[in-house]
C-alpha cells in the first residue's frame, strides 16, 4: 500500500520574546491508505504538533522549518496557498481534539455545527445538510438524533459531545482523520466506547486515521502501525505487534514496562532510568504486612450537597452515601471510580476538609468529624494529603524551603526554624530533589518532581496516615511509576497507612491491598485485589476492568475481530 | 430586584440623614427665627424618630411625591418628569452610536491582532483616552459650535425633533467620540479572548475562512461578555449625559441634579438619584433577559 | 528564616521587573511615570511651583514664544487697579463668599509684587499666575488625588473581595447584596450625593479644605469594580488544591486569606489599581470642573480646565494646552505602563 500523507524531516520550532524551542527536530512518518497509525509520546514529545502540521493548525508563534515536507496526493502542503488548505481542511483531512466541550463553539446547537461543514464542503441546501447532520449523529450512536440537532453542546455528556465532534469529522467522508488524544478527557469506560466507534467507522468508510496518545496499551489495541516519540525526535516505528513482542528502542521498552499490569505484581515498578542505562532485572513480588487493628476507618459516611434552585427552595445531591472502610499501619485501601463516583469527596471528608453530613471517620479511638476546630488541629498532624494536580497544589508564590517548613511551624515541630530548615533538607534529600530546590519556586520544577515536593511537604508533619487522591493521574507514564515506587518505600519505611484514590485499576490494584470500586456514591463491589480482578462480581466492576487498555494482547479490532464486537451507544 | 432596591432607599436615606446637614437649617437660611425652623421641622416631620422618617421617605418615593424642591418651590416629581426626556433624547442615541460603532471597530482590529492597524488604533485609543471629556467638550464647542458654526453651540427647544436633529447631534456626537476608544479597547480583549478557544480551531479545521470564523463563530461568544459591559456601561453613560448637559444648557437631570447639589436642595437629589437607580435596575434585568437569547448556557432563575 | 531563604533566584517580582524592561514601550512609560513622580516629589517640597499662586504676570499673559501678539485684557491690567471678577459659575457656587477672602489675599499678595511680567514662559491666566507652574502644581494635586483614591478603593475592594469569595454562603450574600445597591446607583449620582452631603452636611467643617473630600468621594463610589474582581479570583483559588493543603496542614483562615491567596492574585489587583488611579484621575478632573472637586485655594487639572473654557473663547488657549499636554502625557505614560504590566504578568505568556 502506498502513503496517504508522507510527513518528511519536519521541524517546527516555537518562539516567544526572547526564545526559540524545537519542539519537533526532523520528524518523518507515512500515514497509510485505510489503516491506523498512532503517534506515541508522553507530554513534550512534539506528537499533537507533528500531526497538526499536516492542517497546518499551529499556533501562531509556531515556525515549520522550509526542508520540511508534508506530501499529500502529490502536493507539499506545508507550501500550499491558504485557499487551497482550507479547501481540503474538512472535505479530505478532518480533525477531533481532546477537550470536546470547549472544541465545540457553545453557543450555536449541535445541529448548526454539523450542518456547517456540509453546507461548506458540499454546498449543501440548510433543511438537507440537517437531514444529513440528523443521519451522521445517528451512525456516531447518539440517541434521538433529530431532536439532538436542536441541542446545545452544554446539554451533552462528555462522550456525547465528542461524538458530535466525530461526526462533523466523518460528514464528507475524509480520507484522513486526525485524532489527537480524543478520549483522554473521557472516563474510561466512555473511552472504550468512543475508540470502538473509531475503529468501525474507520473500517466502514475506509478512511486512515492518525490517532495521537500518550497511552500505549490504548494504542496496541487500535493502531496498525506505531510510532514512539520523545522530545521531538521519532525513537522508534513499525507494526503494532512488533512493537509491542520486540521492541527495539529502550525507551519504548521502558514505556510498556513502567505502567503497572492487572496481571502482575512485582515488588517494584522498572523506571526509565533503569531502560535507558541497560537491562533491568527480574523483580521479586510485592510483599505486604498482614491486616491489624485499624488505624483510621470509616464508617457510613455520607455527604449532600444542597444546591439552592431559587430564594428559598434547594434539592439535595448525595455525593457519598454509606462508605465504610479500615486502614491497618502500613497497608493500603483503594478507592477506584470514574469521575462523579465521590471518590475524592471521600477524601476531603476523611480530612475535615469539607463537612460531612453522616457517620463517622475514626483516628484510633476519635471520631474527627465530632472534633472542634481547634481540636481538629492535633489531628491535622497525623493524617495529610496528596493532591491529583501538582501544578496546582503547591502555592506558586512559596519557595519550596517555606511551603516545607511552614507546616512545621504551625505544629510547632523542630525546636528553631534551623533545625526546621534541616529537617527540610532531609525531607528534599528523601524524595529524590536536590538541595538547592530550597530557595527555588514551583514553576521551576517538573510535575513529577513537583509531586514528590507535595509529598515531602505532607511528610514534614510526620503524619500516620496519607491519603493519596489521585496521585500520579496528571502525570507522564514513565514518571507515574517513579512517584509510585517512592510511595511504597515511604510506606515501609514509615509504616504509613495510604488510602489511595484513582481512576485507573490498574495502578489501584497494584498499590492497594484492599480494593473499593465506587460508582455514583456508593461503594458497590469491594475485596482483596486479586479477587477483583480474577472474578469480579459487580457488573459495574467487569465494565470497569473490560474498558483497562491492555495492548495487543487486548486487541479487539482489525482483521474481522470488530464485527463481532458490536458497540452501543 | 426588591431587597437592592431597599438598599438603595436605606442607603440614601441615612446618607442624607446622618451626614447631610439639618434641612430646616438650610431652608430656612441664616435669619430665621426659632419658631420658623420648628413650623418647617414640623412640615418635614423632623420632629418625629428616624424610623417615622424613613417611613415617610418610603411612602414619598412610591407615591412618587416628594414634595416641593426646597429652592425653587417646584413639585419634584413634577421636575424629574419634564426633565428626564431631554435626558434620554441624548443618553440613548449616545448608547446605540458608541456600541454600534466599537463592535465593528473591534472585530475588524481583532482581525488583524498583532499587526499595524491593530497596533495604531490600540495607540490611537490610548491616546485618545488619556485626554479628558471636558477637553473634548471644550474645545470640540468652540470649534464645530463656535468657529466652524456646523451645529449650534447650545440650546432647546419644546420639539422633540428639532431637538434631536439640531441640537442634540453635537453632544451625541462628541460623547460617542469619547466612548468608541475604551470600548474598542475592551470589546477588542473580548474577541480577543474568543480567538484562543479551542471552538476556533475546530471551525479552521472545518475548513472556514478566517472571515466566516470571525462572522459565525467568534462575534456570537464575544456578544455574551458585551452585553454584561454594556449592562455596566448604562450608568456610567450619565455621567457623559450629565457633563453635555452642563455645557450645552440642556434642561436635563444632570443639569438639574447640578444646580441641586449646588443649592443643598436634598429632595431633588434623592428623588433624582432614587429613580434613575430604579431605572439602571431595569435596564440591568432586561439584559439579563437578553442574555438567554445570546449564551444558551445561561436560564432564567 | 528571611536570611536563610528569601534569597531568591527567580520569584515572581524580580521575573516581573526582568520582563518590564525588556519591553521598550514599558521602559519608556515607566520612564515617564518615573520622571512625573520626581516632579510632584519636588513640587511637595516646594521646591518647584512653590509660587504658583503669586501673579508674577500681566493678565493673561502671552506665552513667550507669542510675546507680540496682542494682549487687551493684560495692557488694561496694567492700569487699572485690580478688581478681580468672580468666575461665571459664582450665580450657584455656594462658595461665593469665599471669593472675598480669595480677592484680600490675592490683594496681599500683589502688593509685595514689584512688576508683572508681560510674557511668562507658557504664559499666564486671568490674574496674571505662571500657567507652566499651576500645571505642575496641578499635575501634584490630581494625582495624589488619583493615587489615594486608588489605594483606598483597592484596600476596601479587595477586604471585601476577599471575604465574599473566601467565605461565600451568608457573608457572600450580604456582600452581594451591598455590591447590588451601590452599583444600581449610578456614580455621578451618588458622587452628587456624597459631595452634597460632605459639603453642607452635618461633617462638612471636617472636609472644609483639602483633598480628604474628593478622596472619600471617589474610593466610596470606585471600590466596586476591584471587590467584584477580588472576589471572582478567591472563589477560584479558594477551592484550588494549594489552599487545600494549607488547610491540611492546619493553616487558619486568615492564613489562607493573606499568606496564601493574596500573594497569588496581587497581580490582579495590581492592574487594576492602575486602572483606578487613571480612572479617577478622569473623574477628579471632571468634579473639580463642576466645583465639586479639590477646593478653590488648590489647582488642579480640573479648575484649570474650568478657568480653560472661557479663555478659549477670547482666544486664550494656552491654559487649556498646558493641563491638557500635561494629563495626557502622564495618562498615556500610565496606561501604556498598565499594558506592559499585565502583560508581564499574564502567566499565559509565561
Amino acid at each position: 500500500m502506498s502513503a496517504l500523507v508522507s510527513v518528511v524531516n519536519l521541524r517546527v520550532s516555537f518562539v516567544t520574546r526572547q526564545t526559540r524551542v524545537e519542539a519537533v527536530r526532523g520528524v518523518s512518518f507515512d500515514v497509510r491508505h485505510d489503516a491506523t497509525l498512532a503517534l506515541v509520546g508522553e507530554s513534550g514529545s512534539g506528537k499533537t504538533v507533528s500531526a497538526m502540521s499536516i492542517l497546518r493548525l499551529l499556533p501562531e508563534n509556531a515556525i515549520v522549518d522550509p526542508a520540511s515536507r508534508i506530501d499529500y496526493g502529490g502536493e507539499n502542503l506545508l507550501a500550499a496557498p491558504a485557499a487551497r488548505l482550507r479547501a481540503l481542511r474538512g472535505r479530505d483531512i478532518s480533525a477531533v481534539f481532546q477537550e470536546p466541550m470547549s472544541s465545540l463553539n457553545p453557543v450555536l446547537t449541535v445541529g448548526e455545527q454539523v450542518a456547517e461543514v456540509l453546507r461548506l464542503h458540499r454546498s449543501m441546501a440548510p433543511r438537507q445538510a440537517l437531514e444529513r447532520a440528523a443521519e451522521l449523529l445517528a451512525e456516531v450512536g447518539i440517541p434521538e438524533p433529530r431532536a439532538r440537532l436542536r441541542a446545545y453542546p452544554h446539554e451533552l455528556s462528555g462522550g456525547q459531545q465528542q461524538r458530535v465532534m466525530i461526526a462533523m469529522a466523518i460528514a464528507n467522508e475524509p480520507k484522513l482523520l486526525i485524532a489527537d488524544e480524543p478520549t483522554t478527557a473521557l472516563d474510561v469506560t466512555v473511552q472504550r466506547q468512543v475508540l470502538e466507534l473509531i475503529a468501525r467507522l474507520r473500517e466502514r468508510h475506509r478512511m486512515s486515521v492518525l490517532f495521537i496518545s500518550h497511552d500505549l496499551g490504548l494504542v496496541g489495541e487500535i493502531a496498525d502501525n506505531v510510532v514512539v516519540m520523545r522530545e521531538g525526535e521519532v525513537r522508534e516505528s513499525g507494526p503494532t505487534q512488533r512493537i509491542f513482542s520486540a521492541p527495539r528502542d529502550p525507551y519504548t521498552r521502558a514505556l510498556l514496562a513502567c505502567r503497572p499490569r492487572l496481571d502482575t505484581r512485582p515488588r517494584r515498578l522498572p523506571v526509565i532510568d533503569d531502560f535507558m542505562r541497560g537491562g533491568v532485572a527480574p523483580d521479586a513480588a510485592l510483599e505486604r504486612p498482614p491486616a491489624g487493628a485499624n488505624l483510621i476507618e470509616a464508617k457510613g459516611l455520607r455527604k449532600e450537597f444542597r444546591l439552592r434552585t431559587g430564594w428559598f427552595a434547594s434539592k439535595s445531591l448525595v455525593a457519598v452515601r454509606e462508605v465504610t472502610f479500615g486502614v491497618t499501619r502500613g497497608r493500603t485501601v483503594g478507592l477506584v471510580g470514574e469521575s462523579g463516583s465521590g471518590k475524592t469527596t471521600v477524601a476531603l471528608l476523611v480530612m475535615r476538609l469539607l463537612e460531612a453530613s453522616g457517620g463517622e471517620a475514626r483516628l484510633e479511638d476519635t471520631d474527627l468529624l465530632r472534633l472542634s476546630a481547634a481540636q481538629m488541629m492535633a489531628f491535622r498532624r497525623r493524617i495529610q494529603i496528596v493532591f491529583q494536580n501538582p501544578y496546582a497544589s503547591l502555592n506558586p508564590r512559596m519557595s519550596i524551603g517555606r511551603t516545607l517548613t511552614e507546616p512545621m511551624r504551625i505544629h510547632r515541630l523542630g525546636a528553631d526554624e534551623g533545625e526546621r530548615i534541616e529537617r527540610a533538607r532531609g525531607l528534599l534529600q528523601r524524595v529524590g530533589l536536590p538541595q538547592d530546590a530550597m530557595h527555588r519556586y514551583p514553576h521551576e520544577f517538573s510535575g513529577g518532581q513537583r509531586q514528590r515536593i507535595a509529598i515531602a511537604r505532607a511528610l514534614a508533619v510526620e503524619p500516620e496516615v496519607l491519603i493519596c487522591d489521585e496521585p500520579v493521574s496528571a502525570l507522564d507514564v514513565s514518571v507515574q511509576a517513579t512517584v509510585l515506587n517512592l510511595l511504597l518505600d515511604l510506606q515501609e519505611e514509615r509504616g504509613l497507612a495510604y488510602l489511595f484514590i484513582s481512576h485507573d485499576l490498574a495502578v489501584v490494584k497494584y498499590m492497594s491491598d484492599e480494593v473499593l470500586v465506587m460508582r455514583e456514591g456508593e461503594v458497590v463491589e469491594r475485596g482483596a485485589p486479586e479477587a477483583i480482578y480474577r472474578a469480579p462480581q459487580h457488573e459495574y466492576t467487569r465494565k470497569l476492568l473490560a474498558a483497562v487498555p491492555r495492548g495487543v494482547e487486548g486487541r479487539k479490532f482489525g482483521d474481522g475481530a470488530l464485527t463481532s464486537s458490536g458497540t452501543q451507544p | 430586584m426588591v431587597p437592592t432596591l431597599a438598599g438603595v432607599i436605606v442607603l440614601i436615606f441615612f446618607l442624607f440623614k446622618f451626614f447631610g446637614g439639618d434641612p430646616s437649617q438650610i431652608l430656612a437660611g441664616q435669619v430665621a427665627s426659632q419658631e420658623q425652623i420648628d413650623a418647617i421641622r414640623r412640615e418635614l416631620g423632623l420632629d418625629q424618630p428616624w424610623y417615622a422618617q424613613l417611613g415617610i421617605f418610603v411612602r414619598e418615593i412610591i407615591s412618587f411625591d416628594f414634595g416641593k424642591s426646597w429652592m425653587t418651590r417646584e413639585q419634584v416629581s413634577g421636575i424629574f418628569l419634564t426633565r428626564l426626556p431631554a435626558t434620554l433624547t441624548i443618553t440613548i442615541p449616545i448608547l446605540l452610536l458608541e456600541i454600534s460603532l466599537a463592535i465593528p471597530t473591534a472585530m475588524l482590529v481583532a482581525y488583524y491582532r498583532g499587526r499595524l492597524l491593530d497596533r495604531a488604533v490600540m495607540v490611537i485609543c490610548v491616546a485618545a483616552m488619556s485626554v479628558s471629556f471636558l477637553v473634548y467638550i471644550i474645545v470640540g464647542q468652540y470649534l464645530l459650535g463656535f468657529q466652524l458654526g456646523w451645529f449650534p453651540v447650545q440650546g432647546w427647544s419644546d420639539d422633540f425633533w428639532r431637538n434631536l436633529f439640531t441640537y442634540a447631534p453635537l453632544p451625541i456626537l462628541l460623547a460617542a467620540l469619547v466612548g468608541l476608544a475604551p470600548q474598542t479597547r475592551l470589546y477588542r480583549s473580548f474577541f480577543l479572548d474568543e480567538t484562543k478557544s479551542d471552538y476556533v480551531r475546530t471551525a479552521r479545521a472545518k475548513g472556514l475562512s478566517e472571515p466566516a470564523i470571525m462572522r459565525k463563530h467568534v462575534l456570537r461568544n464575544a456578544l455574551v461578555p458585551v452585553l454584561t459591559n454594556v449592562s455596566l456601561l448604562v450608568p456610567g453613560v450619565f455621567v457623559g449625559s450629565f457633563l453635555l448637559e452642563i455645557f450645552f444648557s440642556i434642561p436635563g437631570l444632570g443639569r438639574e441634579i447640578y444646580l441641586a447639589v449646588n443649592r443643598s436642595d436634598y429632595p431633588v437629589i434623592q428623588a433624582v438619584t432614587i429613580y434613575l437607580s430604579v431605572l439602571t435596575m431595569l435596564i440591568n434585568l432586561a439584559a439579563d433577559v437578553l442574555y438567554t437569547f445570546v449564551d444558551p448556557r445561561i436560564q432564567l432563575r | 528564616m528571611a536570611a536563610v531563604l528569601d534569597v531568591t533566584p527567580e520569584n515572581a517580582w524580580t521575573a516581573l521587573w526582568r520582563r518590564l524592561q525588556q519591553d521598550r514601550v514599558g521602559a519608556v512609560s515607566l520612564g515617564i511615570v518615573v520622571a512625573y513622580l520626581v516632579m510632584i516629589l519636588f513640587a511637595t517640597a516646594g521646591y518647584l511651583a512653590g509660587g504658583w499662586s503669586r501673579e508674577v504676570g500681566v493678565p493673561y499673559a502671552n506665552p513667550a514664544f507669542l510675546g507680540e501678539r496682542p494682549n487687551l485684557e493684560g495692557a488694561l491690567r496694567k492700569r487699572a487697579e485690580h478688581k478681580g471678577v468672580a468666575p461665571d459659575l459664582s450665580a450657584i457656587d455656594p462658595l461665593a463668599p469665599k471669593y472675598a477672602e480669595w480677592e484680600r489675599r490675592t490683594g496681599e499678595l500683589k502688593m509685595t509684587e514689584p512688576e508683572r511680567a508681560m510674557t511668562l514662559p507658557w504664559g499666564g491666566d486671568r490674574w496674571g499666575r505662571d500657567v507652566l507652574d499651576k500645571a505642575i502644581k496641578g499635575s501634584q494635586v490630581s494625582i495624589a488625588v488619583g493615587v489615594l483614591a486608588a489605594l483606598c478603593a483597592t484596600v476596601i475592594g479587595t477586604l471585601l473581595g476577599a471575604c465574599a469569595g473566601f467565605y461565600g454562603r451568608w457573608v457572600n450574600d450580604v456582600l452581594e447584596w451591598l455590591y447590588n445597591v451601590f452599583t444600581s446607583i449610578p456614580s455621578i449620582l451618588l458622587i452628587f450625593s456624597l459631595a452634597a452631603v460632605l459639603r453642607s452636611g452635618a461633617f462638612a467643617h471636617l472636609f472644609a479644605s483639602g483633598i480628604w473630600t474628593v478622596v472619600i468621594i471617589l474610593s466610596v463610589t470606585g471600590w466596586t469594580g476591584m471587590y467584584r474582581l477580588v472576589r471572582a479570583e478567591y472563589m477560584k483559588h479558594r477551592s484550588r488544591e494549594y489552599v487545600l493543603a494549607a488547610q491540611a496542614i492546619g493553616a487558619s483562615a486568615a492564613a489562607r486569606m493573606f499568606a496564601h491567596i493574596l500573594p497569588n492574585v496581587s497581580h490582579v489587583i495590581l492592574v487594576q489599581l492602575s486602572l483606578l488611579v487613571v480612572a479617577f484621575i478622569k473623574v477628579e478632573v471632571i468634579l473639580s470642573f463642576l466645583g465639586l472637586g479639590v477646593p478653590l485655594d488648590m489647582v488642579s487639572w480640573g479648575t484649570m480646565l474650568s478657568e480653560a473654557q472661557t479663555e478659549l473663547v477670547i482666544g486664550k488657549w494656552w491654559q487649556l494646552a498646558a493641563a491638557t499636554a500635561f494629563m495626557a502625557v502622564f495618562l498615556t505614560a500610565f496606561s501604556m505602563l498598565t499594558d506592559s504590566l499585565r502583560d508581564a504578568l499574564d502567566p499565559r505568556l509565561r
